[in-house]
């Protein structure tokens, strides 16, 4: 809502700056958005007349203007050929400023010294101003303009506008008078109001031709009709003009523009109807399946039937509440009007003007709620401007009235206000309070106060609305502060939460990136990566490319990994943890199971450093990570070749492994499938992700501490030949089994392939690490066992002893 | 006689010694040459050795005072000895260190360190100072009914306050949450009728907007305090608390009438500004005032859909964006740079 101050200035004498009431208001609990200065900023523009045009002697597209600005004629060359002998125009004199600072100084053009310059309404900031003419050219004001007078008088900008950002609650300041009631009650002022606010009785004669028919009552409660004959439609006065302007809107003829200024008085939207055009009674309906109305911007639009119009015996002539149609449309030759004030269910325009993505000054204030009993207010201001305008004879008025909500009553205890808001206030300062706002109320014993609330405050129900507005009123700074007085509760996360923000905390450590990303995603690479076809869509995505719900962390993985990697980030160490979302069956018809993933993705390499070599960010370095995790969390995951067909053309084959923990799948781990990575411009990084929940179910909670062996240990190494495809680790369970308990730690502590390891064929170093807890244990113990491992491993394995 | 002519030889030896040792000493350079030095003076065949050896045949008068002068020499020997050692130990070490030296402005070998996303840093944080004050964490799905999002927020079908939050559906009553809200009514279905309930829930969530200052997916988090005699100001007081802990020690708050369809009465929240103290500047707008949440007492409607008389308790309950909370934290202009995940933004926190 865009308040105008000179408007504002006719209910209230208001002493504060624009930006002091601004502020006032906001405090208050309207938000004002911004403070707008109409002039943008330019002047000395004075209004001149063209008394004539020729042709620049030198210059083909230049013309020669003689311009009378009353004090005296100028000469003025200009650019523009939209402009005709007797137009009014606004010219910049030398001297004069326009927006952006720019000074106009005398200048010769080609030969002819040009004494100033001719405008258009964009070099001057303006908006909704001038005759249609003007478009792209100089803007040609109307005939009422005074020759000699400074533009800005004229169109009224030596004011400001206040944009008001109101909350839905607050749809009564979505007209002037209401502001006014507000500004009044917060600055302590009453404002004054015309007789024409009183009147909530029809004054004219029913008129016993015109029917009017509400066949919804639950969506239109009230339709007021006034008959208006006699009608001249012409230009609206210079004042009306400027404020609708003001307001934001354009002035368009006397008709169009009274209804406009009486909605933004009141807050009540009307309609004019051309009555010639009416073909018997108006009936307030809902459409019928296969209607359509060609509506006022003469777009033709479909109807069904859950949509409200206003229709006469030949079918609709508006969509109720939000725009009228072409065919009943005031025009020049228009003689009699039927003016709506209607009440119309707010739901029912919301949807209708979703349905049709048409908004409107009117649906947006049906659909926020319009107070019903105001219709017949509205339409005797209507009256009043259409008699003070000469604009046409209100003969008569009907309407259908099907009901009236009942005043609102709220019983308020100041008992209650003050435990509520944590105060105390007296009975005298909440009395006031009522007084600012101007509400009847009863006083009864104890504090105790019924407050009658005025029809135009719909938002006010219960005890709490007008806590708020004592409070608010009173000013929020009123308001203590305080510690709550209840018992104290020990805060802390539940052990899950703890968890997951271990697994957080243990992959930075680890040198991992924690990322965030969309939990939308594109199908495509959803379905390659996680269920296919399990995920759920959106019926409204932003794009196409955030379609989906994910049903894993891998894509928005993948993409980050790709976005880096275009800008030259080629070292990744990234993760996530986050919800995907598993539905029971598509369409969704229950809420789906939101699972919480860890994933990860590595790729590159560590920095240079003088001191060590690079790391390679490979299978083994994720899979070092992995192991911290296996730590932090106190459990040991077991790898095993990947059997899963799902991943089977997503992962190197050879390098990629199936997770389990505690006999449970886990996940996975590899590196990703040979071009594929090329395909995301990637260069073969290694994912993995996880299941949360089984990490969490499987993870130790209970930390036991076990004492060190007070006995010597004896390590002896053991370096081993073995053909490639024999998994380090089958060897090393082997040992230790072989090992029993005296040999308490079995470590790979080198892998060779190459000369002069024969083709086919791998050394691994194992350091064994033999202990007793009881006893120093003695060397030949330790060979005997030693070499009972070895004869064993290279029967079993057909592993040759490397000396 | 000839054992006193004896005796002066022997004096005259002693003296020779004594003389061409601590000579000697002074010219050595190395422990080497100065443990060899006192082989040759005090080992098994070292001359003082022998010297000793030929005091037998002194007189039993003499010997003593042979003895005696020996010992002098000898303790002089010693003395030097170990002041020569001790000098050469000295120079040794130097020697090392000189040797030893490094380039100290050689970089350091740092292990790799990864970073915390800084919104889920910023939760922890706000959780932290909540955790503190006896609050415990809910959480609820990211996916919701129409109910919990809405209806039992007081926001029923077709209310104009939806219109504040432009939703995605997934049916018709199914959304992706646009506030964290509805973890209110759900943990107080749960909690019922236990009071306090005291909770904060941070969480995703999703509205159906994309620019330089939204984003169609961000985090929340929302405080709920339900119990008997709870007041507004308790909520100030709280409130205060928290701006104080995460943006310091001399901030203020203030607050403003608003609407939420779920509060009533309801309040935006202002942070004095961290940066001019509210003094006024680009950040606050020349207001000295930061706009950081919004919150209110909870709504007796929504006190019943949770399970509460509203006669017997009463409540408060706030939200807060955490992205706007890291921008102001971390002087971030732009809050496409949080779901970026440009390792270079990422690596700073």
């Amino acid at each position: 809502m865009r308040v105008s101050i000179e408007w504002l200035r006719q209910y209230l004498k208001i002493e504060q700056t624009p930006e002091e009431l601004a502020e006032i208001l906001t405090r208050g609990g309207i938000e004002v958005g911004g403070v707008e200065d109409l002039n943008k900023g330019f002047k000395n523009i004075i209004i001149g007349e063209i008394k004539s045009i020729k042709p620049h002697p030198n210059a083909q597209k230049l013309q020669v203007c003689d311009v009378n600005i009353g004090s005296e004629e100028l000469t003025i060359v200009t650019g523009a050929d939209n402009i005709l002998v007797g137009d009014k125009v606004p010219v910049a004199v030398p001297g004069a400023k326009l927006p952006g600072d720019k000074v106009i100084e005398p200048t010769d053009l080609r030969g002819v010294k040009s004494q100033g310059m001719l405008c258009s309404d964009k070099e001057l900031g303006l908006e909704f101003v001038g005759l249609d003419r003007s478009k792209g050219g100089i803007l040609i004001l109307l005939p009422d303009a005074e020759v000699g007078s400074k533009l800005e008088d004229y169109l009224g900008l030596d004011n400001s506008v206040l944009e008001l950002e109101l909350y839905p609650n607050r749809p009564d300041c979505m007209s002037m008078v209401n502001v006014a009631r507000e500004v009044g009650t917060l600055l302590g002022l009453k404002p004054k109001f015309a007789d024409w606010l009183e009147v909530n009785t029809p004054l004219w004669p029913t008129d016993v031709k015109q029917k009017i028919e509400i066949e919804n009552p639950e969506l239109s409660w009230r339709y007021s009709a006034l008959l208006v004959e006699d009608v001249v439609i012409r230009p609206s006065p210079r004042w009306m003009r400027n404020r609708l302007r003001a307001a934001g809107i354009r002035p368009i003829n006397n008709i169009v523009d009274i209804t406009n200024y009486c909605m933004l008085e009141t807050g009540q939207p009307l309609h004019a109807f051309d009555r010639d055009r009416l073909k018997g009674t108006v009936r307030v309906r809902l459409a019928r399946e296969g209607e359509k109305l060609v509506t006022l911007d003469g777009v033709e639009r479909q109807l069904d039937n859950s949509m409200l119009v206003i229709a006469d015996d030949s079918g609709p002539i508006a969509l109720a509440g939000v725009m009228g149609g072409l065919d009943t449309e005031v025009t020049a030759s228009t003689k009699r009007i039927l003016f709506e004030s209607a009440h119309f269910a707010g739901a029912n325009i919301r949807r209708t003007s979703r349905k049709l993505g048409m908004r409107s000054e009117s649906s947006s204030r049906f659909e926020k709620g319009v107070d019903p009993h105001g219709t017949v207010t509205t339409l005797a201001r209507v009256a009043e401007l259409l008699l003070e305008l000469e604009a046409g004879v209100p003969m008569s008025f009907t309407e259908h009235c099907v009901c009236l909500p009942p005043q609102a009553e709220i019983e308020v205890s100041l008992k209650r206000v003050n435990a509520l808001l944590g105060v105390e206030y007296s009975e005298q300062e909440v009395e006031q309070v009522f007084e600012a706002l101007n509400f009847d109320y009863e006083s009864k014993p104890n504090g105790k106060y019924t407050v009658h609330i005025p029809s135009y405050r719909q938002d006010l129900k219960i005890e709490e609305d007008m806590i708020e507005e004592i409070a608010r009123i009173i000013g929020y700074d009123r308001i203590p502060t305080t510690l709550p007085q209840g018992i104290q509760t020990q805060g802390r996360r539940t052990p899950e939460q703890e968890f997951r923000r271990k697994v957080r905390h243990t992959l930075t450590e680890a040198g991992m990136n924690e990322i965030l990303t969309y939990s939308f995603t594109k199908k495509d690479s959803d379905d390659i990566w996680g269920r296919r076809d399990m995920n759920i869509p959106i019926l409204n995505p932003l794009r196409e490319e955030l379609g989906v719900m994910r049903t894993s962390l891998l894509p928005g993985l993948l993409e980050t990994a790709a976005r880096n990697t275009a800008r030259r980030n080629l070292d990744l160490l990234l993760f996530e943890i986050g919800n995907v979302y598993w539905p029971h069956k598509l369409p969704l018809t229950t809420l789906p199971q939101e699972k919480t993933l860890i994933a990860g993705l590595v790729q590159g390499q560590s920095q240079r450093h003088w001191l060590v070599p690079q790391i390679k960010f490979d299978f083994y370095f994720l899979k070092g990570i992995l192991s911290q995790l296996e730590m932090a969390c106190g459990v040991e995951f077991t790898y095993t070749r990947l059997n899963n067909s799902r991943y089977q053309e997503l992962l190197h084959p050879g390098r990629s492994a199936e997770i389990t923990v505690g006999g449970e799948y886990l996940g996975f781990m590899g590196e990703i499938f040979p071009q594929l990575d090329e395909e995301w411009g990637l260069n073969r990084p290694v994912l993995f992700e996880l299941d949360f929940d089984v990490l969490y179910k499987n993870s130790q909670t209970a930390l036991v501490a076990k004492s060190y062996p007070r006995f010597p240990a004896i390590q002896r190494d053991l370096a081993l030949v073995v053909p490639q495809d024999i998994p380090s680790e089958a060897i090393k369970n082997r040992i230790l089994e072989l090992g029993g308990e005296l040999l308490q730690t079995v470590e790979i502590f080198d892998v060779y392939q190459g000369q002069p390891v024969a083709e086919g064929y791998k050394s691994v170093a194992f350091s064994l690490r033999y202990q007793s807890p009881e006893r120093t244990l003695k060397d030949e113990e330790v060979i005997s066992l030693n070499s009972n491992i070895l004869a064993t491993v290279q029967k079993e394995f057909g592993a040759q002893w490397r000396k | 006689m000839v054992q006193k002519e004896r005796m002066i030889g022997l004096k005259a030896e002693l003296e020779k010694i004594k003389k061409e040792t601590l000579h000697k000493l002074e010219q050595l350079n190395t422990m080497e040459e100065l443990q060899d030095l006192k082989v040759k003076i005090m080992g098994k065949k070292g001359s003082l050795t022998a010297l000793l050896k030929q005091m037998g045949r002194l007189s039993p008068e003499e010997r003593p005072k042979m003895g005696q002068m020996v010992n002098e020499v000898r303790a002089k020997f010693e003395e030097a000895w170990e002041a020569k050692a001790k000098e050469l130990e000295q120079l040794a070490l130097a020697a090392r260190l000189e040797e030893e030296k490094i380039d100290i402005t050689l970089p350091g070998y740092r292990l790799l360190k990864g970073n915390q996303h800084p919104l889920s840093k910023v939760i922890e944080e706000i959780e932290d100072i909540f955790l503190g004050m006896g609050f415990t964490i809910a959480e609820g799905p990211e996916i919701e009914t129409d109910y919990y999002n809405f209806e039992a927020l007081n926001l029923p079908k077709d209310h104009p306050a939806r219109d504040m939050q432009d939703t995605f559906f997934i049916t018709e009553d199914i959304l992706l949450r646009t506030q964290t809200s509805p973890v209110q009514v759900r943990t107080m279905e749960k909690m019922k009728p236990k009071l306090p309930v005291k909770v904060i829930a941070p969480g995703k969530v999703f509205r159906h907007d994309d620019d330089a200052t939204h984003s169609p997916m961000f985090h929340q988090v929302e405080g709920l305090l339900v119990d008997k005699g709870i007041r507004m100001s308790d909520l100030k007081g709280i409130l205060l608390y928290f701006s104080r802990q995460m943006f310091g020690e001399s901030r203020e708050i203030r607050l403003r009438p608003s609407f939420f369809p779920f509060t009533e009465p309801s309040a935006e929240v202002d942070v004095s500004c961290m940066l001019c103290g509210g003094e006024g500047c680009r950040l606050c707008k020349n207001t000295g005032w930061i706009e950081i949440l919004g919150s209110g007492m909870v709504h007796p409607r929504v006190l019943e859909m949770g399970g509460y008389n509203p006669q017997e308790v009463t409540g408060f309950a706030f939200g807060m964006g955490v992205e706007r909370i890291a921008m102001l934290k971390y002087g971030i202009e732009d809050m496409r740079l949080l779901f970026d995940n440009d390792i270079r933004f990422l690596k700073q926190f």
